[in-house]
């Protein structure tokens, strides 16, 4: 909880600065003379207009489209592959990635909402939570980047392999056996015909 | 891949035409291979998906025993030689397809005795072999189709009946030729995720004795068909409980010398179920329990709970990714050449270990107990007091190989074959050594 404060904050301060807008004009010199000079003054507002917001918006919202088909494509080509492994791991970033736009869904359609009532807070609010919610999907993204595959861990196809103890006959011991011509020695009979 | 592992695959492993051969194990030396050891980068690519093995392999050693005699041992140093090729449809890298699947192989093995002593109708013998599959489907339809064919010529036994009582070597009588044709024609089904796989197979198995002349086993000639329907569910991916049931018909092809050799035709049926798989990721099993009768047509049957009964235990562990352990056991019948039948019961066990890349050592062992069953015209096959034969019967066989790369090997060989019967005159030890070097690429 105390992470996500900080996290909020920090976006939120980073945001407002990414957001500045060019510097309030300083006030002239004096003695100025109304001379043509370059102005170098840097204006800053303190938030987004709504229209900024709504433009940002919709950009978050293109590069997580993005995101999101680029994840499709790396399990489409795991599902060829047949690597297991790596297809469950993009998948379940893609699954992660759908639910996120779903709520930057939710977020664009109340800021809009808020930006029609004119409610700078909750714009500010909802703003908010689109920039978290890109940022997660981007963070997605790269991590279905890195899934790994079977490649890494694959050891080899499964082998069986059938040892016959080298005592058991090739022939088959069942079988009847075959019948013995007689050709002993007869014994030994007279000499009288 | 396990390099003695795939150097140790059993003939008859081929019918299948897909990798599920690997989980037969080998009992007893077994010689140079006749196929290629599924070495990825070997083999000569011939088009874009046809690959083309081949190999040629020597070993040279001494047999103490050649004539399987009770005593006065004939030895002698033997020689074998057997180059193959085999087309198979596959890249240097693996299959090129998993929809269809061929393998088409052919070898011949020279075997030659080298004491003079040993006459020459009985040291020199060609023994072709040859093999061919396919098999075609996809996840939930399989059809395959196979052949295999092998014939096997050794040296007769040493009876007091055919031995120069000077020399102990046997005269006037033929070699042991056995020839033996095996086809098969399966479906697969798997509907669904694969959970449930139904295989039906139909087996044509020819076996022919042919050689002429006195102690010919000419009489004993057969052929096998057989049906299997078998249904399995994968409750977990590599283990399955089954349920299997076998129909087969055996019918002697000469029948008067059969039936005047106490022979008779048999319809044996099999129903057994139970489990095979993965245990866990390093151990499986085959575990097998059921139903088996002969239905002899004429003289003696299987009967007797033990007699109707069916067991196969096998267990797998591979202790490390360069070694292998199997044991087992069987309780099972088969067709005697002296009588009807004879049960059988057999343990086996087997270890494979790679070191270093480089060496693959082979240890293997099994015992069986013959025990004939019903009655034989043969005089010499009965116990003074008129009862049965039976025999106690050991293989042992190891092997150490070197490979200089991954398609050429260099090692040596053992085997250990001893019988022990309650007729003297059937036993004999008989063991063998070899050194031997060879190319399969």
């Amino acid at each position: 909880m105390l992470k996500t404060k900080l996290l909020l904050t920090t976006i939120f301060m980073g945001s407002t600065v990414f957001a500045q807008g060019p510097a309030p004009e300083a006030p002239p010199a004096p003695g100025g003379q109304g001379t043509s000079a370059v102005d170098l003054s840097v204006k800053q507002k303190p938030t987004l207009t709504p229209a900024d917001m709504i433009n940002q918006s919709k950009e978050y919202f293109t590069g997580m489209g993005a995101v999101v088909k680029r994840i499709q494509t790396l399990q489409d080509q795991a599902k060829r592959e047949k690597d297991i492994i790596r297809l469950n791991c993009v998948t379940d970033k893609l699954v992660q990635a759908r639910v996120n736009v779903n709520i930057a869904e939710q977020s664009m359609a109340t800021m809009q909402e808020s930006v029609a009532r004119n409610n700078e807070g909750e714009q500010t609010h909802e703003f908010t939570r689109l920039t978290i919610v890109n940022q997660k999907v981007t963070v997605l993204g790269a991590e279905a980047e890195n899934c790994i595959g079977e490649d890494l861990s694959f050891v080899g196809a499964t082998r069986i392999e059938v040892e016959v103890d080298p005592n058991i006959p090739q022939y088959d011991p069942t079988q009847p056996g075959s019948p013995f011509i007689d050709i002993t020695r007869p014994p030994s009979a007279s000499p009288i015909d | 891949m396990n390099r003695r592992l795939a150097l140790s695959i059993a003939l008859g492993a081929l019918l299948a035409g897909r990798v599920a051969s690997a989980q037969e194990v080998t009992i007893g030396y077994q010689g140079l291979p006749y196929k290629s050891t599924g070495e990825s980068n070997a083999g000569i690519q011939v088009s874009d998906s046809v690959l083309l093995h081949a190999g040629i392999g020597v070993e040279a050693g001494y047999d103490t025993n050649v004539f399987y005699a009770p005593s006065k041992e004939i030895g002698s140093s033997i020689f074998r030689f057997m180059p193959y090729a085999e087309l198979t449809n596959a890249t240097r890298t693996g299959p090129s397809s998993n929809i269809l699947v061929f393998d088409a192989r052919a070898g011949l093995q020279y075997r030659h005795y080298g004491n003079s002593e040993v006459a020459s109708r009985y040291a020199d013998a060609w023994n072709p072999n040859a093999g061919l599959s396919l098999s075609l489907g996809g996840a939930q339809f399989g059809f395959g189709v196979a052949d295999v064919f092998a014939r096997v010529e050794d040296p007769p036994y040493a009876n007091p009946g055919n031995i120069d009582p000077i020399t102990g070597i046997p005269t006037g009588v033929p070699p042991i030729q056995r020839t033996n044709n095996q086809a098969s024609i399966e479906g697969r089904w798997a509907p669904g995720g694969g959970r449930l796989t139904t295989v039906l197979r139909f087996t044509n198995m020819v076996n022919i004795y042919d050689n002429n002349g006195t102690g010919n086993y000419s009489f004993a000639n057969a052929m096998t068909n057989t049906l299997m329907l078998d249904v399995a569910w994968k409750w977990l991916p590599k283990t399955a409980i089954f349920f299997n049931v076998q129909q087969s018909i055996v019918s002697y092809l000469n029948q008067s010398r059969a039936n005047n050799a106490n022979l008779s035709d048999s319809y044996p049926l099999y129903v057994t179920a139970g489990l095979r798989g993965l245990l866990t990721e390093k151990t499986s099993a085959v575990l097998t329990l059921g139903y088996v009768n002969g239905f002899y047509s004429n003289g003696a049957t299987t009967s007797g709970f033990l007699g109707s009964t069916y067991l196969d235990l096998a267990f797998t562990a591979r202790l490390t990714q360069l070694s292998r352990a199997v044991v087992g056991f069987r309780h099972d019948f088969v067709n005697a050449v002296i009588s009807n039948f004879a049960y059988q019961e057999t343990a086996y066990a087997s270890y494979i270990q790679q070191i270093a890349g480089r060496l693959a050592l082979d240890v293997s062992g099994r015992y069986q107990y013959i025990s004939y069953q019903g009655d034989t015209s043969d005089p010499t096959q009965v116990t003074a007091d008129g009862g049965n034969r039976v025999d106690n019967f050991f293989q042992l066989g190891a092997s150490l190989d070197y490979f200089l790369r991954n398609w050429a090997y260099i090692g040596v060989g053992y085997a250990l074959l001893d019988n022990r019967s309650n007729i003297p005159l059937d036993d004999y030890l008989k063991q063998q050594v070899f050194a031997r070097l060879g190319v399969t690429y």
